[in-house]
């Protein structure tokens, strides 16, 4: 039984970590904005999965309701919007400083890999061999901490959104219709 | 699951995320990608959280899931309005501030 469940555990990690990381790759390979999109919602459906098997079922409903529903539909508009007749998607221009970039970053980022895996035994990086407190991640505990420690952040953050929302329709709305912006 | 392992699909996430932006002229998929680096940044934040036993990272995560948004509606709004001036998205032919 704790065997099985063992390997359950590990079949989801390994489908849910190559979903999310194939359909990162084919986001940033395709030509049309529509199958990148396509391939984002996986993304981040497959990352839901990835938080909810870290106990953290609050953020996984959070991470579909406000990734793959709420920013992919405005993408969605903006793909609508936006004519599809592209141009090269890699421009030569500032390619050798752009393929150095990427290489620095891909260095870097090994190297951080590498220093993950050597710290791997670390009580840290035990993630989950130990069942979590009661009530790990779920909405009440989460509320409790955003309405009492994080108050003022909490406040701040949807001032931002208010923000972010007038800005929005300022900067979308067409020049012509007279409005002084 | 040990947590080495989703640090490791983080950093995988990040990167990819990285070469996105690095490498593609249209904004929207650089905007995609910019995402992409988001949920990696949020799923190092939860596996660390899950690590430690503290419910804080959670609280970070909602924060950047929030933030996230924000930035969305702001950036595909200049998106569509350089568009409306332009006809056109390509990063590298946006360059009236340059010099």
């Amino acid at each position: 039984m704790n065997q099985t469940s063992d390997l359950l555990e590990k079949l989801a990690f390994v489908i849910l970590a190559g979903g999310a990381l194939a359909g990162a790759l084919v986001t940033i390979t395709r030509k049309s904005a529509v199958a990148a999109l396509i391939a984002l919602i996986g993304t981040f459906c497959a990352t839901a999965g990835l938080y909810a098997t870290l106990s953290a079922h609050f953020l996984a409903v959070l991470q579909v309701l406000v990734y793959a529903g709420a920013i992919m539909v405005l993408f969605i508009f903006a793909v609508m919007i936006v004519s599809h007749d592209e141009t090269e998607p890699i421009a030569l221009r500032g390619l050798f400083m752009r393929t150095t970039g990427v290489l620095a970053t891909g260095y870097l980022f090994y190297r951080i890999a590498w220093l993950v895996v050597r710290e791997r035994g670390t009580d840290v990086m035990a993630a989950t061999a130990t069942p979590p407190i009661p009530g790990f991640g779920n909405v009440a505990s989460i509320g409790r901490l955003l309405f009492s420690d994080f108050l003022f952040p909490f406040e701040a953050i949807s001032l931002a959104l208010l923000a972010a929302v007038v800005g929005g329709v300022l900067l979308a709305r067409p020049p012509h219709d007279g409005g002084a912006a | 699951m040990p947590g080495h392992l989703y640090i490791l699909v983080s950093l995988a996430l990040f990167f990819i995320g990285t070469t996105g932006v690095l490498m593609r002229r249209n904004a929207l998929f650089v905007l995609m990608s910019v995402e992409l680096q988001l949920a990696a940044g949020s799923l190092a934040l939860l596996a660390f959280s899950r690590g430690l036993g503290d419910q804080h990272g959670h609280v970070v995560a909602f924060f950047v899931m929030a933030l996230a948004a924000a930035e969305a509606a702001i950036g595909l709004a200049i998106v569509v309005s350089v568009f409306r001036l332009r006809k056109k998205i390509d990063l590298s032919s946006i360059d009236e501030l340059r010099n």
